[in-house]
């Protein structure tokens, strides 16, 4: 088997090679010019400059998928990613199955692994779908050593121009190796809030991470922090849940977790449902609570 | 200056309300209701708000089944002025949906289609890509903030690493994530005004297949202990308790 990964997130590209390690022959094509991408055994690792669009970068790959006889097609599910993978649908005719986080390939029967209904439920399927978007955590992330060759290669101009990039902060935590993760939601309220809460995560030597709301919109966290389904995938000793309501796609994320206490003061919130410990209350009169027991 | 924009919305089951049935582990759908999807509606108040700037017309429409008339009035009642339901949706196909949406469109004039990067239920994330391609225009993908002038649309979008700033001539699709606005709740008497307008219901001429084929759908196992304590300081008590096990 021959296969064509495309990604634009370097922890994902990482993953991706790792799992098809040992199926197949892979060759990775990326925006990202990171000299470790070269160590996990890609027959060949292209680098995409110039445009970055994803109708300009799927043009490209279409035309390298023709020439080079794939297989099939590996897309990081990221903003763009995602619609790299339905332009290269439509554009080659291939059918693909997204989101997914586990897959396998006997000749043309692909069975694979997907979240259905928000997060609720796990659906397995069977296809013939040569294309396919990975959610993150499908695999560890183990190099393989080696060198890749490597080559560049100049995306031409489409119809979309990008007239600023600005560079996002890198990650400041790894929330997947946490033991203990406190973790807060718009029920928080307000910003300084989290300094409200930061004894308390210091004392239970946790780490701080929050909902989408308090990550994304309202940025009282960063982005790297968010827990779920288009966050991160933790699973720590405790999650504990403060001022989330508990939907289906902040669950998504938390579910692995081993112990989950969650405080609301909204009796019927479902993440009472997901958790071993509630407490209804007012997170700020529960919390310093807790900490006098400490 | 006025512009026509179509809008994408989604019916979807009230996912908080699906049960999973205990001993099979599937989930019960029967008596789920409907409900407008998350991100059509960020979709819906991205078009009225450019509406209430520059005037113009939006146009919705929704691939669902006769159910959808309740997610159309409330489309209406946030500002959309006329709706459009394709009846025959099955289940969730990235590419019939973007058939049967893409054939609607190419029959109304447009400066702009909306809709969401990634809807809550089935979160494919594939729309945006297939109708921008099925109809041939530009995407601006995921937008977190729009400025429309002069038949130019621009854009942020947020990816992973970094922020893009792009632009494109209309007639351009442009796909909405989560923070780029909070959908307004419409006041009483337009819900009631939305309620006597008249919805377009028509039934698609695409025949629908399934992507795959379903060998299980099962929710996870979930068997955490669900003790909960309306007595703060006892709770307090035995969280603590928790917490001390485990950091030790
Ligand atoms: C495609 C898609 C992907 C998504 N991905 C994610 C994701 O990765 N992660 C994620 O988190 N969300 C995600 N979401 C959003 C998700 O649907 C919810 O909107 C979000 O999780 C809600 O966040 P929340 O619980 O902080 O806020 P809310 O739902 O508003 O809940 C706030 C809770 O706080 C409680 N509260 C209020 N005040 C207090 C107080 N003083 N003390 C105690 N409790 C209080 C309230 O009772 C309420 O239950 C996604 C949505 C979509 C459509
Ligand atoms: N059946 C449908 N009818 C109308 N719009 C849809 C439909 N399915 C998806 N959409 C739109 O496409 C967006 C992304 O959906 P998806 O690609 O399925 O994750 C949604 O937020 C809607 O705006």
């Amino acid at each position: 088997m021959k296969f064509m990964i495309f990604s634009d997130a370097s922890d994902l590209s990482k993953q991706i090679m790792t799992y098809l390690r040992g199926k197949g022959d892979f060759f990775l094509y990326t925006t990202e010019d990171r000299p470790e991408l070269l160590s996990y055994g890609a027959t060949k690792v292209t680098v995409l400059k110039g445009d970055q669009t994803p109708e300009s970068l799927s043009s490209f790959l279409s035309s390298e998928f023709k020439s080079n006889g794939f297989d099939s097609i590996f897309i990081a599910s990221s903003v763009i990613g995602r619609d790299v993978a339905s332009y290269l649908a439509q554009s080659l005719g291939l059918k693909a199955v997204p989101e997914i986080y586990d897959v396998s390939i006997n000749g043309s029967n692909v069975k694979t692994k997907r979240y259905g209904l928000g997060g609720k439920v796990v659906l397995e399927e069977e296809s013939d779908a040569k294309i396919f978007t990975f959610i993150p955590g499908i695999s560890d992330d183990n190099p393989s050593g080696g060198n890749s060759p490597s080559e560049s290669k100049e995306i031409q101009k489409g119809r979309v121009t990008i007239t600023a990039v600005k560079p996002k902060k890198g990650r400041e935590v790894d929330l997947e190796k946490a033991s203990i993760i406190v973790s807060v939601g718009r029920g928080l309220g307000k910003k300084e809030g989290i300094q409200q809460i930061e004894p308390f995560v210091k004392m239970v030597k946790g780490e701080l991470a929050g909902s989408r709301p308090v990550c994304l919109d309202y940025k009282w966290l960063s982005e790297d922090r968010q827990v779920g389904y288009s966050g991160r995938k933790v699973k720590p000793k405790i999650y504990i849940a403060l001022g989330i309501s508990g939907q289906i796609q902040h669950i998504a994320g938390m579910r692995d977790s081993k112990i989950v206490i969650a405080v609301n003061k909204d009796k019927s919130a479902p993440i009472f449902q997901e958790a071993d410990y509630g407490i209804v209350g007012d997170l700020y009169q529960v919390v310093p609570k807790i900490m006098s027991y400490l | 200056m006025p512009y026509n924009i179509i809008v994408l919305i989604k019916q979807i089951p009230d996912l908080e309300l699906i049960k999973v049935n205990p001993s099979t582990g599937e989930p019960i759908l029967d008596g789920v209701p409907y409900r407008f999807e998350n991100l059509s509606k960020n979709a819906v108040e991205t078009a009225v708000r450019i509406k209430e700037k520059n005037g113009g017309k939006i146009t919705a429409i929704l691939f669902g089944n006769d159910k959808a008339t309740q997610v159309m009035k409330e489309a209406y009642a946030m500002g959309v002025d006329e709706g459009f339901i394709i009846t025959g949706y099955q289940e969730s196909n990235p590419i019939i949906t973007a058939r049967v949406l893409s054939e609607k469109i190419k029959q109304i004039p447009h400066d702009m289609v909306i809709l969401g990067n990634q809807s809550a239920d089935s979160m494919t994330g594939l729309l945006p890509g297939m109708v921008s391609s099925l109809i041939n225009e530009p995407l601006l993908s995921s937008a977190v903030s729009l400025e429309v002038n002069n038949r130019t649309a621009k854009i942020s979008s947020g990816t992973e690493r970094e922020v893009l700033e792009m632009e494109a001539q209309m007639p351009v699709v442009i796909s909405v994530a989560q923070e780029i606005n909070e959908p307004r709740f419409p006041p009483v008497m337009q819900i009631i005004a939305a309620g006597r307008k008249k919805i377009n219901i028509e039934s698609s001429q695409i025949k629908s297949e399934s992507m795959t084929k379903l060998v299980s759908r099962k929710a996870p196992k979930s068997d955490r202990k669900r003790i909960v304590f309306e007595d703060v300081d006892k709770g307090a008590q035995e969280v603590a308790k928790v917490i001390k096990e485990v950091a030790r």
